[in-house]
């Protein structure tokens, strides 16, 4: 408790001092909440149906759907927002859709459409970068208004 | 649990027991201020998909005769964790001229990839394999005998199959809490379920003998009066794709006769009357050629002759 308290009376201070980046650090004004869930199919009537669940039971060849939810609860607009999440090894990008993303299939040194990547082939050359290539996926919105919020997500397959 | 060989991988999934963890993080400013944000993180752990395959190894029909003949197969964990299977063999499959006698089951215990008997394991029929690691396989050795009225070149179908220990069933059937790695076991598309079928081929041999007489009367004709030498050719034919084992000729001598000593011949070669090394014995009564293990497609004419008394 007393703890807690030297850390905000220190936040405080900082604030006051007006040292713009600890400011914005203690005020937290924007804020991201990552989710989960499984693409479930099932056959009904000779039809895919397609149902997002909690992921109770997840297999090797399982589609999953992580979302980001962002929110500026700042009062001032947030600009040049970057969101970036990377892959881990156990899933792989989902290939459909996924020119849609800008991607890295170098740990996010570098950015583009997936078509424009290469990753090296193991034998001296390059080949096009897959989807199972991608490293980092990332997000770039030019402005968020003080209290817009909005969802990022992207599929993946459990490898 | 036994020690089974490292197989190579096939990277069939994620181990079963493993956690993602996702988290994103953002940069931006905010008029004159720069910051940065991380999500909380969430965690997805990797339940165990049941899995299996099932090779028939024998490419071509397997030729079985008396013999017992080794089926090979190679049964696959498919699934992303460690897993038994329980093994059935089924000799009657559709389409069989003959179901053949399954003599023992044998999982190929050291890893080897050869049928070792009294070192590699026997399993009682629907019993299961030792755990099989993710992606791992394991050999298994089926040992079968060909009924009685097989006849030869005859063919026929043996089925393996493995169903993992922990369920089988339609792909998705979940079992709560018996995966490995503390989450559930889910049934993946092979239906936790496969098999696998081997070929083979009656090889069989059988034995005519025929047996002929010329006669040599002492004044040159062909008259049996005593004093004429009488010629015997008997004709052993094998036939069939197989082979004959153990093959004895044996014929006594007519009364009234007595044999000629040094005429027992063998494909024109002449044998000694005494037992040693080469194959026919000749004794007061008849003679005894040993032919040994004959394959099917030949023939052996044996001659001797006897005196009329």
């Amino acid at each position: 408790m007393k703890a807690r308290l030297l850390v905000a009376l220190i936040g405080a201070i900082i604030a006051s001092s007006a040292v713009p980046a600890a400011a914005v650090q203690a005020a937290q004004p924007f804020e991201l909440v990552s989710d989960v869930k499984v693409d479930k199919v099932t056959m009904a009537d000779g039809k895919e149906v397609h149902s997002l669940v909690e992921p109770a039971v997840v297999v090797p060849g399982d589609r999953l759907v992580f979302s980001t939810r962002y929110r500026n609860n700042g009062a001032v607009k947030a600009e040049n927002i970057v969101v970036t999440n990377p892959i881990k090894p156990g899933i792989a990008l989902a290939s459909d859709g996924s020119n849609n993303l800008d991607v890295s299939v170098d740990g996010g040194k570098t950015w583009g459409k997936l078509a424009l990547l290469k990753v090296a082939d193991g034998q001296g050359g390059q080949r096009g970068a897959q989807a199972t290539d991608v490293t980092h996926v990332r997000w770039v919105l030019a402005s968020v208004a003080p209290g817009a919020s909005g969802t990022l997500s992207f599929n993946a397959i459990v490898r | 649990m036994l020690g089974l060989a490292p197989q190579a991988a096939s990277a069939t999934g994620v181990t079963a027991g493993t956690l993602i963890q996702n988290t994103a993080t953002a940069t931006y400013t905010a008029g004159a201020a720069s910051g940065s944000v991380t999500s909380n993180t969430v965690t997805v752990k990797v339940d165990e998909l049941l899995d299996v395959a099932v090779a028939g190894l024998t490419t071509t029909p397997l030729a079985i005769g008396a013999a017992n003949a080794v089926l090979e197969y190679r049964v696959t964990n498919t699934g992303n964790g460690p897993e038994a299977f329980n093994l059935t063999v089924n000799p009657t499959v559709a389409g069989n001229n003959f179901d053949a006698v399954v003599q023992s089951i044998v999982v190929d215990s050291n890893g080897n990839g050869t049928y070792e008997p009294g070192v590699d394991t026997i399993l009682a029929s629907g019993s299961s394999t030792p755990s099989i690691a993710a992606d791992g396989s394991l050999k298994v050795f089926v040992i079968v005998s060909l009924p009685a009225g097989a006849t030869d070149g005859q063919s026929s179908q043996v089925r393996l199959t493995a169903d993992a220990v922990t369920g089988t069933g339609t792909p998705g059937t979940a079992f709560t809490g018996q995966g490995d790695g503390g989450g559930d076991a889910v049934v993946g598309a092979s239906g936790a379920s496969a098999n696998g079928l081997d070929a083979l081929i009656a090889s069989l041999a059988s034995v005519s003998l025929s047996k002929s007489a010329t006669i040599l009367d002492p004044f040159g004709g062909s008259k049996a009066v005593p004093g004429s030498v009488v010629t015997y050719t008997l004709v052993a034919t094998i036939s069939g794709s197989g082979q004959v084992g153990s093959l004895h000729v044996t014929d006594s001598y007519p009364s009234g006769t007595t044999y000629q000593a040094n005429t027992l011949k063998l494909e024109g070669a002449s044998l000694t009357d005494v037992s040693d090394t080469d194959e026919g014995v000749a004794t007061g009564t008849g003679i005894d050629v040993n032919l040994g293990s004959v394959a099917g497609g030949t023939t052996k004419t044996i001659k001797f002759d006897v005196k009329i008394n």
